[in-house]
Parts: C-alpha cells; structure tokens; sequence
C-alpha cells in the first residue's frame, strides 16, 4: 500500500518535472519582481514609462512602455510570478489586457534571456540581419522655417530621413492653398537638404481620405519615403481609396496593437509599410507582425515617441527581421532632453551616422540602466 | 489485325517527313525479336519505340559557372536518340538528380505518349512541381518531343501545327551599353542586323521603399536609353523582381512617358496580388513568368488580368507541353507569349518551336548581345551551325526532324561538369539580404 502510494508520488513528480522543462533547466529565470520607473522629459514634457523585471538569481531587464498605474502592475505581476524569463511569449498572452505593460515586460524578459545567455537579443531572436539600421528623425516645428532649423540640428545629429509634420489642416476638407502648402514645405526642406534627404510626410490621421488621396497624387513625384498616417484608420474602404488612385507609399499604425489590424490592412493593399509603435507591442509581437507582412513584400519601420530604453529594443527588433527599412528615432530638440535620455541609458544607443544608427553590442538589450537617472527624472504616469 | 492498321497509318503519316523517313523505317517495322516490347495495356494503341536509357550531364562551360547545362539525353530500341534541357540556375546538381529519379517513369516507356508521360511525372510525384522538379520534368519533355519528331520525321514547329511566320521567330538582344554613346553605336549595329528590339535592366538594387535621389536616377537612366535607342526600336526593361511593389508601382508608373514594350518581373513573383497593385495603376505592359511552373503557375496572374505578357521558361515551366499549353490559356486572355531563355543551347532551340506554333507570340529572348558572346561559339562548335543567332532580326527555322540537329555526347567532354555553384549574392548597405 504504502509502495504503491510512493510510486504514484513518483510518477507524478515525474510527470510534473516534464511539464515544466524550462523552468527545471534554468533555474533562477523565475520572475520574482516587477518594478515601474514612471519618467518626465525636462522640457519636451514627454513621459514613459521604463519597467525592471527581476529574476530569483538576482538578473534584471528592462523594458518600456507609454505607462502602467500600480493596479496593471500589481495585476501583471499575478501574471507572471515565477515563471522563467525564457517563455517570454507564453507571458505575452497573459499580459494581453494589461495596459501597456506587456510590451515593456517582453523588452525586459528578453534583455533577460540575452544576458543568461550572454548575447545581443537580435542574436537570441535569429540575427543580425544587418549590421545597422536605417534611422528616422522626426522635425518638430509649425513653419517650414523652424522645420528646416530642426532639419538641419538632425542632419548634424547624423540624420538623413526626417518625419516631417504635414501643415494643420485649417478645416475639414481642404482646398488648394493647402495642397500648395504641403508640396511648398517639402520642396523647402529638400532644397536645403540636398539630393541625399529622405522625407517622410506625418499627416498624424487629421485629413479626410479624399484630401489624403489628394496630397498623395500631387506628391508622386518627389518620392516621399511614405505618406504616414494620411487618413484616420476609418472603414478599410475609405482608406485604401488612397493606394488605389496613386503610388505614394502609405504608412499606418502607430496605434494599432493587433496583427490583424496590418493583415487587414495589407490585404486590401493599403498599406505599403507597416508602423506599430515599439512602446505599445514590444519585440516578440512586431516580429509577428512582421512575418505578415513579409509575404505582401512589405516592410516594418517602427514607430518610436517613448524613451531610450525602447530605442534600444527597436534596434535589437531591427536586426532581427529581414524586412526592417527605418527606424524612428525620438530627436530630443533641446540638450537637456538629450541629456536625460543619455543619463538613462548610456549615450551610444541613439547615436546615428551617417543615416545609420549602430547596432548595441552587449548582452540582452545591451544598455546599462542608471536607476539613479530614473529616480532624477521621476514623473509621468505612474 | 488492328496492331498492322495502326502501322500502316502511322507509315502513311511518316511519308509526310521525308528526311526522316529513311531512318524511321526500322522502327515500325511489326518483329522487334531483338528489344522485346513488354506488355501494356497501351500495347495495341501504343508505338513500338521503347526508351532505353536516360542521362542527365551536367556541362560546366567554366568551372565557375553558377548555371552549369543540365542536359537530358533518352536513348531508345531503334537507336534514335532525343535531346532536352533541365538547366537550373544555382540546383545543377539537384536538377541532375531530380532527372534521374524520374528514370522509373521514362525507362521502358514508348516516347510518343509524351502528355501521358508528362501528366504521370507531374501527378504522380504527389508533391506539385516546383523549380527544381519543373526542370527536370522540362528536360524530359523537350528529349520526347525531339524524339517524337525524329520518329515523325518532322520539325517540332510541324507538329504544333506552325510556323505561323515563316520567316522565323522574332527575337531580342540584351543591351549592354552603358553610356549614351555605346546606345548610339548599339542602335547602328541593330539597324544594320534588322535587330527590333532590346531589353536592359534597371540600374541598382532596391530596399523596400527607395530614396528620391535612386528612383530619379534610374528614371533617368531608362529616359536616356530612350532617346538614344529611338523611337523605332522596342525597348523592355528588366525588373528581375529587384523592387517590392511599392517601389516598383512608382518605377513602373513614372516610365509609361518611353512607351516601353514592357517592364519584366517588376516584384517578385509568389504573390500575384502584389503584382496586380502595380500592373493596375499604370499602363506599363507588365511580363513575368520565367520562375513559374507548369500552367497552373500562370492560371491566376492571367485571371486576376494582372499581366500583358507572359513568359515561361522553357526549361522550367515544364518542357514544350507546358509552354504551349500556356500560351494557349494566355490567347484566351489576349495576352502575348515572350518566353525567358537564359540558359544552353537546346532550351533555347527547343522553344523556338513553339514560338513558331503560338498565335500570340511577340517576341524571344536570347540572353546574348548584337556582338556573339564566347558561349556562341562554343554552341556552334557543338551543333555545326550559329544556334540561337539572328538573321535579319529573327531566329531561322530548321527543316529537321525534331528540335533540328544532330549532337554527340563527345561534345561536351572539354566542359565537364564541375558541380554546383551558388548564383549572385548581394546585399545591401546595411547587410541585409538584397532581390538581385
């Protein structure tokens, strides 16, 4: 009797040690601690949110993400308690409902992963597909003036493709001075960029599709790297009237959180490169997105308007996927922003050359985090 | 007996060839004591001639050569033999083996039931064709058809029920020229030879969305060859799949000023919706089709009315029975037939033939310049005559039975196959894999 009840026990313990493989492996990647370092930016005033995940042996990642209240955090952490750093994708489900929070804990998780294991996450996730990548720096400014200003300190910064803010549309459908305004402000910045400057259009969802369409055509012939977010994402037959009348690429995304939100996008052949935000999916899930777009031959440029962490996470996501074209790169206009971000994260990870940002070359996501920095700069959602 | 009706008919239809007739004879002759015929239930409808053997060489011009010649050769009980083409770029070696796998389908079969034989290589394998199986079906399919017009004793061409012209099959030249004035001197020399038409290439490599300063620059590229070439010879221009759809949708729409006579692969080829976004917003003629299979691999690029011309490999879309079969679903649709040919000598002769026999034909390409390229030369040497040159702007017709020449394995042994080399690898600025 008692033989037998030792062999049930036995089998069970057997059982439950291959049920749980991962964890039985890699002892002390059980996720013991999550813990939300909400921050301000001094003068631009942007706020996000850097998370630290903290394993049983003592290993820490960070991540990202706009920001978390202490209940989604509280919640999350129920999530995820004690299971291994390395099911960095089983934990991504958990987290769905989360807030944001997810995107940060898959950033952090893999920054684990890729410390365990000694290497660069884009080496952990299949690469490096490139040894650089492509970098975008958004102008800020209400006149073509102040754009070229903002402009040229981004060209010294190293940057030759600039997101460039359409002109506010001054009433719900716009006519020709409008039109006239956008192909004036674009043929301003290349004038004084020369040959070798890129631009993106921002048109931030404020125009109707038909103007969309319309700025779209008279645009054909500059060759804009892409129109961006031309049209709010209303009904998919309204927004892909824009593709269909002209080739100007068109970019969407920056808030869509689902790969079916790109996959209906794509195919209805409305979109010619997809643009989730880094902060708001994380890295396991724009790879997803990614390997959808793959097969329409488009390509991933993500959005970024967070903090430096999720710079780094992006640069990693970049060397991971075959099809990366650009990516955003938040240009701080003042140097105490760009002090700020430099404290937090250490200065090289948004440095840009020639175009190009460099890839981070140390273990997980390859940045060292200054708590101290984070604690200085307190602020944001909490 | 009906076997002895069905000799007399089969005779009365080879006195059509008269060449030929001399030689096939032999074979239909009712005792073939010596090679046996084993028994089929085709036995009573079927032909006397029997495959006997079947090799797939491989020929490497230069021991560099990424795209050595696969060629097929069946041998037969009555001592004809039949000649086809499995080249693959890149796959010689799995495009060798492929042929020989096949070797249970072939050997011992009768060459004349070459649409019986291709539909059992291709639904038998249970696996759908793709390149390296589409070669090697390919390779197969020309040796039968040579076969068939030897024992015939007719021109492949004759058989298809062409030529439709004859005077020959039109045919283009690549255009290697790089300034204005090498285009200058290359539209003399064409005008000279009676040459109607070129194909380039686009300049550069493309990422998956361009930088101003690329796209106009390669805009202007083709403008000048425009101007150059003249109004009076076609021009086409070669894509080879190097941008994404979003690239190419600007390319192609900012070229419709020159009038092109087409623009090539411009994305790449899985994804016929891709290409259909580009073809619909400009008036460019849209080819593609030398990566695709069998007919089934053109069936929707032709529903969808998403190209203008389609052009099959004949070497890789399945041999002679698959390129006419496309052309004949491409009629239906009013689009034209320019088939790829980049490869050896016996593809090149073999779709020639079909070119004669298609209504829809335009155009063919042979992957050689105004001027003759070393491989030209080579080819003489092996065939006796200047395969796959132009007189007067077209590729002349052969009276001879088959594919139209006579060839000896002792041919190839100064060019012995020196396996499998990779093809182009290129990559961006970046590092990251680019289209070539």
């Amino acid at each position: 009797m008692l033989r037998n009840v030792a062999l049930r026990r036995g089998r069970l313990a057997a059982l439950q040690a291959s049920a749980a493989p991962a964890a039985a492996r890699e002892p002390g990647l059980e996720i013991s601690e999550l813990t939300p370092f909400p921050v301000r930016e001094p003068v631009s005033g942007r706020s996000y949110t850097i998370v630290r995940v903290r394993t049983r042996s003592g290993l820490t990642g960070y991540g990202e993400c706009p920001g978390a209240t202490a209940s989604e955090v509280a919640q999350a952490l129920r999530q995820i308690s004690g299971m291994p750093a390395t099911s960095y994708e089983v934990l991504a489900g958990r987290l769905a409902g989360v807030g944001t929070l997810g995107a940060a804990v898959n950033m952090a998780l893999l920054d684990i992963v890729g410390k365990a294991a000694k290497a660069p996450v884009y080496q952990v996730l299949g690469g490096p597909t490139r040894h650089k990548a492509r970098a975008l720096a958004p102008l800020a400014g209400d006149t073509d003036a102040v754009l070229v200003d903002s402009m040229k300190r981004a060209m010294t910064a190293g940057y030759r493709a600039f997101l460039v803010p359409a002109p506010a549309p001054p009433s719900r459908n716009q006519g020709q001075a409008w039109a006239l305004a956008v192909r004036k402000r674009l043929d301003t910045l290349r004038e004084a960029g020369g040959e070798n400057t890129d631009f993106v259009l921002d048109g931030n969802g404020r125009l109707v599709p038909g103007d969309a369409a319309t700025a779209a055509a008279i645009l054909e012939k500059f060759h804009l790297l892409w129109f961006d977010e031309p049209c709010p994402l209303v009904s998919l037959g309204a927004v892909k009237k824009i593709s269909e009348e002209n080739v100007t690429p068109v970019g969407f995304g920056r808030h869509i959180r689902s790969g079916a939100g790109f996959q209906d996008l794509l195919r209805e052949d409305a979109i010619d490169v997809i643009r989730p935000s880094i902060s708001l999916n994380g890295i396991s899930a724009i790879r997803r997105m990614a390997a959808i777009a793959e097969t329409y031959y488009v390509a991933a440029a993500p959005y970024h308007d967070g903090g430096p962490v999720a710079t780094a996470a992006a640069l990693h996501l970049a060397a991971s996927l075959p099809n990366f074209f650009i990516q955003q790169i938040p240009l701080p206009e003042t140097e105490e922003d760009r002090r700020m971000r430099a404290d937090i994260a250490g200065s090289s990870v948004e440095t840009v050359k020639d175009g190009f940002a460099a890839l981070p070359t140390g273990p997980g996501l390859g940045i060292t985090v200054n708590e101290k920095a984070l604690e200085k700069s307190r602020g944001g959602a909490a | 007996m009906r076997r002895r009706d069905l000799f007399g008919g089969m005779a009365g239809a080879l006195a059509l060839g008269r060449r030929a007739h001399a030689a096939c004879a032999c074979m239909l002759e009712p005792a073939q004591a010596a090679a046996p015929v084993p028994a089929s239930p085709f036995q009573d409808v079927g032909s006397k001639v029997r495959i006997t053997g079947m090799k797939a060489m491989g020929v490497s011009l230069t021991p560099q050569s990424d795209r050595p010649y696969v060629f097929v050769k069946l041998e037969t009980n009555q001592g004809l033999v039949g000649w086809g083409e499995a080249t693959l770029e890149g796959k010689a070696a799995a495009a060798m083996a492929c042929v020989n796998d096949f070797g249970q389908h072939i050997i011992g079969a009768d060459p004349m039931q070459v649409e019986h034989l291709w539909q059992s290589m291709y639904v038998h394998s249970f696996y759908r064709a793709g390149p390296v199986m589409g070669s090697a079906i390919s390779g197969i399919d020309q040796a039968l058809w040579d076969l068939r017009g030897k024992i015939l004793g007719m021109p492949v061409y004759k058989l298809l029920g062409g030529p439709f012209d004859a005077r020959g099959v039109r045919g283009y030249y690549h255009a290697v020229a790089g300034s204005r004035e090498q285009l200058l001197k290359l539209r003399d020399s064409a005008v000279a030879q009676g040459v109607s038409c070129f194909k380039t290439g686009i300049p550069g490599y493309y990422e998956w969305l361009e930088r101003h300063a690329k796209i106009d620059r390669a805009v202007r590229q083709l403008a000048m060859a425009r101007e150059a070439l003249g109004p009076e010879i076609d021009i086409a221009v070669d894509f080879h799949a190097k941008p994404s759809a979003t690239v190419a949708s600007i390319l192609v729409k900012e070229l419709e000023p020159l009038n092109l006579l087409f623009v090539e692969e411009p994305c790449p080829p899985e994804n016929v919706k891709a290409m259909a976004r580009i073809s619909r917003r400009s008036t460019t003629p849209i080819a593609t089709g030398e990566r695709l299979v069998a007919s089934y691999g053109c069936r929707e690029l032709i529903e969808m009315g998403v190209v203008d011309i389609l052009q099959p490999d004949i070497n890789h879309v399945g041999g002679i029975t698959a390129l006419w079969k496309v052309g004949a679903m491409a009629d239906a649709a009013g689009i034209s037939m320019a088939p790829h040919s980049c490869e050896g000598p016996i593809g090149g002769l073999a779709t020639l033939h079909v070119d004669a026999s298609m209504p829809n034909f335009l155009v063919q390409e042979v992957c050689s310049g105004v001027a003759p390229r070393a491989e030209d030369k080579i080819w003489q040497e092996w065939l006796g005559f200047p395969a796959m040159r132009m007189v007067n702007g077209r590729f002349p017709l052969s009276d001879k039975p088959g594919l139209g020449f006579d060839l000896s394995e002792d041919a190839f042994k100064k060019y012995p196959f020196a396996g499998t080399r990779a093809m182009a690898r290129v990559f961006h600025e970046d590092g990251s894999v680019a289209e070539w």
